[in-house]
């Protein structure tokens, strides 16, 4: 095959046209880290290949990283990594039986990379309760890494959403085929949806977003935030700022053809176009047979077949979100 | 984000008001490749109804942007760039300066339409008899309406005389009178909710249920 083009950090304008992104920067007094989750609704697309190899190159390049296997119900990233299943898993803090999360990393063998696995064995706990959940969100959020990589689940389910939502890169996977665009769409719509309303739950305007759904039609952003000002204008313009942040970055695996390159692109402005919600263009992973050949090694890709095309992509998309983050720092 | 109908064509394709007919062109094949039958990026991410009233309005963007006294005429009744970007979604809105009666469909503007003075009073219901008489008002025939929404003929027919059991299951019918009301210059949603509310009630006994 031959090479393909690759895309560079595609940042669109935002709604009001500046280049400028928000800056969490103002957030790293109480957060120390980074969190990265990645999600994409679909089964299959290529969610913990892409954590898995963001965790490795992060830690190659001196950062301290967790990987979280956050799907609860279906763990398998230590498969991804090639080590066997951890002892200590997530299961143990969400019931309480340790106090930190610190206390389940297991080492993955590689420098500076931990690993959280999901639960193995307690079927309970692929369904926290909302007390749980938010314990373990506070603690994702206070664990002393450079880096966060949540791998989600499949779907869309409320936990996925929240997990996907609470990061500052919400890294959106997805593969050249329509059951995987859909998946993503759907995914989308329903994470802005559950944030939108979480924040218009605060400022006590959910009743609002019930008129504004319109029968389930998913409605444009802009025009919900529209309806919400006009009701109350503070509270508007604060949910607007909250929206803002909500910024996925898309990656498109299992590229064979220029036309699936751009496929991040063309899914990026259909959404800017029609709904007014920016993404980010985080990079493509070229289909390659070294990431199954190295999956049958149960080695880690970026390991296993360091000069492969797929892992020298995944390599170009954490060069990216690292300078993301130096645009976020600098407040551009 | 506005709702299509609320769109002016310029914001559609995407082109500055002063885009040449190349720009325009190229900004409708991109439009076209984003959003017309067959894209893999927004495969299932608008409603059937949705999207097919999207198809038209990129079609018609098009024919009237590239037809220079097409465009000059649609040009004369968009507001000014200001205040048409981020003006409040003003529900029924019909042409403000009616001109050229009797003017061909395709590659006409809308402006262009006629019967501005058609105002049915605030929250009367869209029968089929009103969409009937907006449509004359505009001088339209069922013909030209068919030709601009590509809506079958007997379809267009059947939703004026309100022929519901010989109309298309609801989920058709409402993206057919989306397309109608959007070619009409109608808020195409309220039309839309309130004829489908009729053709509910005239639909549900004919169930049993």
């Amino acid at each position: 095959m031959a090479e393909l083009p690759q895309l560079r950090l595609v940042v669109p304008p935002t709604a009001d046209g500046s280049a400028t992104r928000r800056s969490s920067a103002t957030r790293r007094g109480t957060r120390p880290g980074r969190i990265v989750s990645v999600g994409g609704g679909k089964g299959g697309v290529g969610k913990s290949l892409v954590a898995a190899s963001l965790g490795i190159e992060l830690a190659r390049r001196g950062c301290r990283v967790v990987l979280v296997d956050c799907d609860l119900g279906g763990a398998n990233l230590h498969t991804s990594l090639g080590i066997d299943p951890p002892r200590r898993t997530l299961s143990e803090f969400v019931n309480h039986r340790v106090e930190r999360i610190e206390e389940v990393f297991v080492p993955t063998g590689i420098r500076n990379l931990s690993l959280v696995s999901g639960a193995l064995d307690h079927l309970d706990a692929a369904s926290p309760s909302h007390g749980q959940k938010m314990r373990l969100i506070r603690h994702l959020q206070s664990m002393e890494t450079d880096f966060a990589i949540l791998d989600l689940a499949a779907g869309t389910q409320k936990n996925t959403l929240d997990f996907f939502l609470l990061a500052d890169h919400k890294v959106l996977v997805l593969a050249p085929e329509h059951s995987a665009v859909e998946n993503a769409h759907r995914f989308v719509k329903a994470a802005f949806w559950r944030r939108l309303r979480a924040a218009s739950s605060i400022f006590g305007l959910a009743h609002l977003l019930d008129e504004c759904l319109d029968g389930g039609r998913f409605r444009g952003p802009t025009e919900v935030l529209e309806a919400i000002q006009g009701a109350d204008e503070e509270a508007g313009r604060q949910l607007r700022e909250q929206m803002a942040a909500f910024r996925p970055g898309l990656v498109v695996n299992q590229v064979r053809t220029p036309e699936d390159v751009e496929l991040g692109l063309g899914v990026a402005a259909a959404w800017r176009r029609h709904f007014g919600i920016d993404m980010d263009v985080l990079g493509a992973v070229e289909y390659d047979d070294d990431v199954w050949r190295a999956a049958r090694e149960r080695r880690p890709l970026l390991l296993a077949r360091s000069e492969s095309r797929a892992a020298r992509s995944l390599v170009r998309i954490a060069s990216v979100i690292r300078e993301l983050d130096a645009m976020a720092e600098t407040g551009r | 984000m506005k709702s299509l109908s609320e769109r002016s064509f310029y914001e559609i394709l995407e082109v500055p008001r002063s885009a040449t007919p190349e720009e325009v062109q190229r900004a409708y094949e991109r439009a076209r490749a984003l959003f017309g039958p067959g894209s893999l990026a927004s495969y299932s991410l608008l409603a059937p109804d949705e999207a097919e009233v999207l198809h038209l309005r990129i079609e018609e963007a098009r024919s009237v942007l590239l037809d220079p006294q097409a465009r000059v005429a649609y040009d004369e009744r968009l507001p000014a760039e200001g205040e048409w970007k981020g003006r409040p979604a003003a529900p029924f809105q019909p042409a403000k300066t009616p001109v050229a009666p009797g003017a061909q469909f395709l590659g006409t503007p809308w402006p262009a339409i006629p019967g501005a003075d058609f105002h049915p009073p605030e929250g009367t219901p869209w029968t089929g008899d009103l969409i009937r008489q907006a449509r004359e008002a505009r001088g339209l025939s069922i013909l030209q309406v068919s030709e601009r929404t590509k809506v079958q003929r007997s379809h267009i027919a059947n939703v004026e005389a309100e022929r519901f059991d010989q109309l298309p299951p609801a989920v058709y019918l409402r993206g057919i009178v989306l397309s109608i009301a959007c070619a009409l210059r109608l808020d195409d949603q309220r039309v839309a909710r309130s004829y489908m509310e009729r053709a509910a009630g005239a639909r549900a006994p004919a169930k049993g249920r």
